[in-house]
């Protein structure tokens, strides 16, 4: 191997040395959640054929906060994500993806669910399936806000965030987030709450490595 | 660290959005929860195009009918063991054009308790619809995929409740007129919303519904309220049924009891009450469900004790399906047919004692969201005789629900 072979074996080590360097910046934090609501409304179920179980409580409220900016296309589709119907609700509330990820709908129930949505991002109705089928996987290909719902259990909602983004997460109930795995650069920082609240919105730079606190909104 | 500022509220002037505000708007619950109302309801506006006489429980002289409704239903609960309904209708009559200058009545009201977590049973009085069949839970104009009722529940027979007819001659002869819909009586009145108690439940795959009510099966709807009449002749109905996995549900009921008004006791035989003449009947539902398919199915055969005449039996059967051809679009047909057995004639003969008919419902719907939806129907319908009523219809109604 020549010299000139070697420096070039160099170079590539020492940029992705400075690659890695590049994507390790943190921000951490909170966000201010909405109330949670003490109790589901009352479920209208009022006929009484068929099994009449009652609602369960509410989720609680929880945010999406993500990083948004331009960034290089990914080469493969980010990995499929399960979103399955447990105990007469979804199982998580808010699902954020990024786009072009298919999402699978497992009903783990006893019951039928029948989840649809028609949302502008995303309009479409799994039917109903038993608990030891596979309902077809749907692919999110635009970013936007889908809300779901079942068409047999008034009381279920759930969203699916579809971002344009690779950098982002959920933060817990008490509104506690951290993202990682950051490049360094300008950008935005988004925090998601609901469709009736203005998303939190942060210009950040971030430095190689950079590590900040946010607490969203901010006094 | 940069300025913190909030992006610009996306306008939500869009239909879906105002929908959406004024369903959480029309919610109400306590802080600590225990008391939770909401408010909801559905505005109809259907127009039917009526191929003289008028079909089923519709009431109009003309070829067109007009009928706006708007439903109001107020959901309370109350801990966690109350619930209680009211529902409250602005019509032009409880069936389309019977009060053509507009009425407003309370169509339920009822309390119900549930005194353990699950749903193995629950005590209900008030007035409410019946537990018979498979087809109430899916009787209003959001859940219903068609836009009328299926045969059974609004085919119009020659049976009278005000009135014993004087002979079998009579009796007989009523099937070669229109149907006197204000006198006579279908196998069911719609839901049948009389008033009374229920007992109801789910274990494990099982349900049981039983109801005892001032008021028949096949009575009209200006008797269902306690205040118009009472239990002196009370009317027993139930229902149990098995669901063996989620895709099926399948169910008996029964009805037993008096159908005849006060107003028929002064045309009874001597010696005859109102309590010796009985509607008694049984049904067979089946519903099934597999992705993008609903299929619902129910026999009934009933038998209407006729003074002066004698036994009445009837047996009427439907089958309906409805299948999504995509997420907001879905087709719906029904196919029934009810038949009329023989009672005697006085002149030592028997006679069929009404027209046997079929009748085929199609229909389309389309949901443009959660809120507004659309259904076309046509039905055409057969009566074996030289009377026919309402052979063709086409019904549109536009559905907003909130």
């Amino acid at each position: 191997m020549g010299k000139f072979s070697l420096r070039l074996v160099w170079l590539a080590l020492l940029g992705g040395v400075s690659a890695g360097l590049a994507n390790d910046a943190v921000i951490e934090g909170t966000v201010r959640l909405n109330k949670p609501p003490v109790a589901a409304p009352p479920s209208a179920q009022r006929y009484q054929a068929g099994s009449v179980q009652p609602a369960p409580p509410p989720p609680s409220p929880m945010a999406v906060v993500y990083l948004e900016g331009t960034f290089p296309a990914p080469a493969t589709n980010p990995p499929t994500v399960r979103l399955g119907q447990m105990k007469l609700q979804f199982e998580t509330a808010l699902l954020p993806v990024q786009k072009g990820t298919l999402v699978e709908f497992p009903n783990t129930d006893d019951v039928y669910h029948n989840v649809f949505s028609y949302s502008k991002t995303k309009r479409f109705d799994l039917g109903r399936y038993l608990k030891d089928e596979k309902p077809a996987a749907q692919r999110f290909d635009q970013p936007g806000v889908v809300n779901l719902y079942c068409e047999i259990h008034e009381h279920m909602r759930g969203v699916i965030l579809v971002l344009d983004t690779p950098y982002f997460t959920k933060t817990d109930t008490n509104g506690v987030f951290r993202l990682e795995n950051l490049p360094a650069g300008k950008f935005t920082l988004k925090a998601w709450l609901n469709e009736k609240t203005p998303p939190y919105s942060l210009p950040v730079e971030l430095a190689p490595g950079a590590k900040l606190r946010v607490d969203l909104p901010g006094q | 660290m940069l300025s913190l500022f909030p992006a610009a509220p996306a306008p939500a002037a869009d239909l879906y959005s105002l929908h959406a505000h004024l369903e959480n708007k029309l919610h109400y619950q306590s802080p600590s929860g225990w008391f939770r109302t909401k408010l909801g309801g559905l505005l109809d506006l259907e127009g039917y195009t009526i191929d003289q006489r008028p079909p089923g429980l519709l009431f109009s002289r003309h070829d067109f009918l007009f009928n706006p409704r708007l439903s109001l239903f107020l959901d309370t609960q109350f801990g966690s063991h109350f619930y209680s309904l009211v529902q409250v209708r602005f019509d032009r009559g409880f069936d389309p054009g019977v009060m053509p200058d507009g009425d407003i009545r309370f169509d339920e009201y009822l309390l119900r308790w549930t005194p353990f977590d699950d749903a193995r049973l629950n005590v209900q009085v008030g007035k409410f619809a019946t537990v018979f069949g498979n087809w109430v839970p899916r009787h209003d104009s959001w859940q219903n995929p068609l836009i009328t009722a299926p045969l059974a529940y609004e085919n119009v027979t020659t049976i009278s409740d005000g009135a014993a007819p004087a002979s079998p001659a009579a009796f007989l002869a009523r099937r070669s007129t229109p149907d006197a819909k204000g006198a006579w009586l279908p196998v069911l009145w719609g839901p049948v919303y009389a008033s009374g108690g229920s007992v109801f439940g789910s274990v494990e795959k099982f349900d049981y519904a039983f109801d005892f009510k001032n008021a028949s099966l096949s009575s009209h709807p200006f008797v269902w309220d306690a205040t118009d009449l009472g239990w002196e002749n009370p009317v027993v109905s139930g229902r149990v049924g098995h669901r063996p996995n989620a895709a099926w549900n399948v169910g008996a009921s029964f009805s037993y009891g008096a159908y005849l008004l006060p107003s028929a006791a002064a045309t009874l035989p001597a010696g005859k009450g109102r309590g010796d003449y009985r509607q008694i009947t049984v049904g067979q539902d089946v519903s099934f469900a597999w992705h993008h398919w609903q299929v619902w199915a129910e026999a009934i055969a009933s038998r209407f004790e006729v003074p002066n005449v004698g036994d009445a039996d009837t047996l009427t059967y439907f089958i309906e399906a409805r299948y999504k051809i995509a997420p907001n679009l879905f087709a719906a047909a029904r196919w029934n047919q009810q038949f009329f057995d023989k009672v005697p004639d006085g002149a030592g003969g028997r006679q069929r004692w009404d027209q046997d008919l079929w009748r085929m419902d199609l229909a389309l719907g389309y949901r443009f969201n959660r809120h507004v939806q659309v259904k076309v129907q046509y039905s055409y319908s057969h009566q074996h005789g030289p009377l026919q009523q309402g052979e063709q219809l086409l019904a549109t109604q536009v559905t907003l629900k909130f």
